[in-house]
């Protein structure tokens, strides 16, 4: 037989062959959907961070899995190991292949994953999002840290409070999809046209992708660019802890002022050595006991999304759902802290 | 003109090409940019100079023996874990011996892909483009998807990229050292000249009694031990290390070498070479960052160098053999000649 | 009888045969690590996440026969893909900007083609620098910020499903693996590829026109580049710059592990289809035992050089039999690294430099 004919001989035996194996397996579609229907209290729930390895979402991990053992639920953490949208993608399909009842995630582009998380939900999960919104069709509930214009009109202040309120300030973000980074940096904006702050001049954002690196390397290119710089907003805690560990390594933590949203524990050796007097943050691990908290009162429809319904976050007491700019249903965790010199050792997270 | 001393001159010819681009840079962002000729700049500049180099001088050696090593970024990451590692564990361990354990690291990682390329036989780009993968997951596996952070990391060891000594930073002294070494190694250990043999022609390197594989062997060994070395200097100046540092780095690093001159077919290139290479790649990317221009374009022209340096020495080579070939054939007629007279 | 054994000994030898009895093994392992794999649902969508690497494999399995190598397909991916996406933005005909975005993405392939294939420049490097080159590109073309929101048309290729359960992305990808595996296997521009591959300088005395035929062949990587990001943009639902980055170990495991010989001369398309389903269901396998995706990246790794190693050494055992032949391999092992690299050089006569 000449090779062509083997070879098409092959392809339609492969084709015939995986027809058979597909049509045979109807009927395990419809056994396995009856399973699901009859459920259950114990939610199998998957929260996805931006990525993995990075301490604030480690603290979220904990935190939910904390709220699901109070709840009967369980909690698998997982996610890449870039913050990077697509791939996030695989984790939020594993999950519905696993027969995810709820998937929360912190998105790092609220679009790109908004085709999975439907698919997820068009095969029985609910969305709940946190940290990184998605899009508003694809998810039921956002829960947000303090309300995005306070922590974008702080920042301005712990920054302006350090240089005199006049000078060249720069933003170093997170990746430049993030939904919660581009929010937090419109109220930043919002608030520098406030007359307390019209001598200082925003004068470029940069994304460090929320990788050491990258930060670092940004913020090298900021001090080499722009030699007049005076302050540096981070309101990423892989950027805050990069940034101050550039300035220090070259001098100066003297001349920059240096702010954002950063760990305790990641910072206290800095703000102690003066390279970042104040930094601000809040509790990352009530965050994700939050979420997970929501998660469940979404799944056993206590919360549908409307404004006004409230529950009990177990230890976090009475919580609301709110609306946020753009009407969308949002649970907030509350007041963002700051830390200082005076203060830092009493933190450890 | 005899045979070698056209070489030579051909060879010369690369190196002040690559000066003279230099200096071209040099005098445009002096004139464009603000701040392009100060101590503080160039000390920058120096410092990721100086990682490139080490780096550098190690994928040298792979592609004088006209193979590749695309792995070196992720061997640079998972000794930097491993120096970070260490050293977070162990505050008060000495430094020389972190850098000799990053090393060792290199070393083992380098032989994998030697003894990959020559006994496995599996052709080098794709050997090295697969370990590039493994040696980052193995890196994701070692660190656990953990990063190490900075502050972790003991004073003394931060300093080596914070401290300039002389007004040069200590990374560069560091790049400097390796340099001559290697520098006096290609040019007078036999086994390193070898490299270039089994470069230029592997077919006669092995008729005229060369161990190829063993010199293939040897020379990836020494690019993972240099990428070890560049993975603790990385830790240095990158303290927080993750399982994702230093991705993307190789690309640096064969910009630089291949603008350096060397050949990747193999068989000629030189560290002064790499080092002129990684100098002109980094002014150029700090001429971008001082001009304002977006960051990306640099990545844009290290492809864009990589293909005009190739296309290049490419020219070159064939001018080059062009002349030789019409050398030896006059001679040939000559001898010719002289036999039909005689 | 004697006939049909040897032809079952013969069918059973190949390598299409050992990747189905490969592919049915990791099923049997999926199906332990979750119940939900032999869902109906589940193993048509299992093509899904990696249509588009497989349509890249398409396009660089032509490449690596003719004996030459692109590793800049991801690249061009990215670019199309935000060419096409900056187009839709500013107000161009979706469809236009489509059929642009395909466009960009063939003359980026020819550009490679035309260095390689023209210039004679080796392939390797010449497509490391316009990897990164493209790339550098598509980050200038559309900086960082993702471009999402595309009309239903144009996701359907990637995202769509026909009665919500059978994946269009599938129907994408069978259909260009039969087009694409017709021009190889049953056209003269096929076989001039096979022929450029075993042995260039004999095909060109053969009259066959090499340096079109190169230049041609980039072009086809590059289009599949741009095709894979049709698909890319329906299934993420969003373009960046950073498309498909970090999918190029799959895409050459997809080829070599379908064995296409990396030297040249040899391989099928039906080889590279299965070498695909092989890795996607691995790797869907590995997702649902939670294992991360770096981690599965070593698996993938160690895949793809035992694919070679293997085939190094059967096509030992096929040229001159077993162990006494082996210490003679060296020379050919040699040129064929040399092969490896790109083009045949020239005998060299600069030395010691």
């Amino acid at each position: 037989m000449s090779r062509k004919r083997l070879g098409l001989l092959g392809l339609a035996l492969c084709i015939a062959l995986t027809a058979a194996l597909v049509a045979g397996l109807t009927a395990s579609a419809g056994r396995a959907s009856q399973e699901t229907a009859a459920q259950k209290k114990n939610y199998k729930m998957f929260l996805i961070p931006k990525l993995i390895g990075v301490n604030v979402f480690t603290e979220n991990g904990k935190g939910a899995k904390e709220a699901a053992k109070e709840l009967g639920d369980t909690v698998i953490y997982n996610g890449p190991t870039e913050a990077v949208a697509a791939k996030q993608v695989p984790f939020i399909n594993t999950a519905s292949q696993q027969g995810a009842d709820a998937i929360i995630i912190s998105a790092n582009d609220p679009n790109a994953v908004a085709p999975a998380l439907k698919r997820a939900v068009a095969r029985g999960a609910k969305v709940v999002s946190y940290d990184g919104d998605v899009a508003r069709d694809a998810r039921t509930i956002f829960v947000s840290p303090p309300s995005a214009q306070a922590i974008g009109a702080f920042q301005v202040e712990w920054v302006g409070s350090q240089i005199g309120y006049k000078g060249e300030i720069a933003i170093l973000s997170a990746t430049p999809t993030a939904a919660n980074q581009n929010t937090w940096i419109k109220f930043m904006k919002a608030a520098l046209k406030k007359p307390k702050y019209r001598n200082m001049k925003l004068v470029k954002i940069a994304y460090g992708n929320d990788n050491p690196t990258d930060s670092a390397k940004e913020t090298q290119a900021l001090l080499q660019g722009y030699p007049n710089l005076k302050g540096i907003i981070s309101p990423t805690t892989v950027g805050v802890a990069a940034a101050a560990q550039v300035l220090q390594q070259e001098g100066k933590c003297k001349s920059i002022a240096l702010t954002g949203l950063g760990l305790p524990n990641e910072m206290r050796k800095y703000i102690k050595a003066g390279c970042a007097k104040k930094v601000g943050l809040w509790n990352e691990r009530d965050f994700g006991y939050l979420a997970a908290y929501v998660a469940h009162y979404v799944l056993d429809g206590t919360l549908t999304g409307k404004i006004g319904q409230t529950f009990k976050a177990g230890r976090l007491g009475k919580r609301t759902v709110v609306v946020s700019d753009g009407n969308r249903p949002v649970v907030v965790l509350g007041d963002p802290l700051v830390f200082t010199k005076a203060n830092v050792d009493k933190f450890n997270f | 003109m005899t045979a070698e001393n056209l070489a030579a001159a051909a060879f010369r010819l690369r190196e002040v090409g690559v000066l003279a681009a230099l200096g071209v840079a040099v005098l445009f962002f002096t004139v464009r940019a603000t701040n392009f000729l100060t101590v503080d700049n160039w000390q920058d500049i120096a410092k990721d100079v100086a990682i490139v180099v080490v780096v550098g001088i190690g994928e040298t050696m792979v592609i004088l023996t006209r193979n590749i090593d695309l792995s070196v970024a992720s061997i640079v990451g998972l000794s930097a874990f491993v120096t970070a590692d260490t050293l977070a564990a162990h505050n008060g361990a000495p430094l020389v011996l972190v850098a000799l354990l990053a090393m060792g690291v290199g070393v083992l990682l380098g032989l994998v892909n030697g003894l990959l390329v020559t006994v496995g036989r599996v052709p080098a780009i794709i050997a090295t483009l697969a370990t590039l993968a493994i040696y980052r997951g193995l890196a994701f596996q070692v660190t656990n998807g953990e990063a190490i952070s900075a502050f972790r990391l003991p004073d003394s060891f931060l300093n080596i990229a914070a401290s300039k000594p002389a007004g040069v930073p200590t990374l560069a002294w560091i790049a400097l050292g390796v340099a001559l070494v290697g520098a006096a190694i290609l040019r007078w250990a036999p086994w390193a000249r070898d490299f270039y043999a089994i470069g230029s022609n592997p077919d006669a390197a092995r008729v005229a009694g060369i161990h190829t594989g063993r010199r293939i062997v040897m020379a990836f060994a020494m690019c993972g031990a240099l990428s070890g070395l560049g993975g603790f200097m990385w830790a240095s100046r990158y303290p927080t290390v993750d399982a994702v540092s230093a991705t993307d780095f190789e690309l640096d690093v064969i910009t630089a070498v291949v603008i350096g001159g060397v050949n990747v077919f193999g068989g000629s290139g030189s560290v002064l070479g790499v080092v002129l290479g990684a100098v002109l790649v980094a002014t150029i990317q700090n001429g971008f960052t001082l001009l304002h221009l977006s960051e990306f374009w640099k990545l844009f022209f290290n492809g864009f160098a990589i293909v005009v340096a190739v296309a290049i020495n490419a020219l070159v080579t064939h001018r080059v053999q062009d002349a030789l070939r019409r050398r030896r054939r006059a001679q040939v007629l000559a001898a010719r000649h002289i036999e039909a007279e005689v | 009888m004697k006939r049909v054994l040897l032809m079952a000994g013969r069918l059973l030898a190949r390598w299409e045969t050992l990747l189905v009895i490969a592919i049915i093994g990791v099923g049997i392992w999926s199906t332990t690590l979750s119940p939900f794999f032999l869902l109906r649902a589940n193993l048509l969508d299992l093509l899904t996440p990696y249509a588009f690497i497989g349509l890249m494999a398409f396009g660089l399995a032509f490449v690596v026969i003719a004996g030459e190598i692109d590793i800049s397909v991801a690249s061009i991916l990215a670019v199309s893909v935000v060419c096409f996406s900056q187009l839709y933005d500013k107000g161009l005909n979706v469809w236009l900007a489509l059929v642009a975005g395909l466009v960009v993405a063939t003359m980026l392939g020819c550009i490679n083609g035309v260095l390689v294939g023209i210039f004679d420049l080796p392939s390797l490097a010449i497509t490391l620098g316009t990897l990164a080159a493209y790339q550098g590109l598509a980050y200038v073309i559309l900086p960082g910020e993702g471009v999402a929101a595309f009309p239903e048309g144009v996701t359907k290729f990637g995202g769509g499903y026909v009665d919500n359960e059978l994946p269009i992305a599938l129907l994408v990808l069978v259909a260009f693996a039969i087009a694409l595996g017709f021009v190889l296997h049953a056209t003269r521009f096929g076989r001039y590829l096979y022929t450029i591959g075993s042995n260039r300088e004999a095909a060109r005395f053969a009259g066959i026109p090499v340096a079109r035929v190169r230049v041609t062949v980039f072009a086809i990587s590059g289009f599949m580049a741009g095709v894979a990001g049709i698909v890319y943009l329906g299934y993420f639902g969003s373009a960046r710059a950073d498309a498909a980055q970090g999918s190029l170990l799959d895409v050459v495991t997809a080829v070599v592990l379908g064995g296409i010989d990396i030297f040249g001369g040899s391989g099928s398309m039906l080889g590279v289809f299965l070498a695909l389903v092989l890795v996607a269901e691995l790797r869907n396998g590995m997702q649902l035992a939670n294992i991360a995706g770096d981690t599965q990246n070593i698996v993938i790794g160690v895949l793809l050089l035992t694919a070679i190693v293997v085939g190094n050494v059967t096509r030992a055992i096929q040229a001159r039999g077993l162990p006494s032949g082996l210490r003679r391999k060296g020379v050919i092992a040699t040129a064929t690294v040399t092969a490896g690299l790109g083009t045949e050089p020239e005998p060299q006569e600069l030395k010691g430099r």
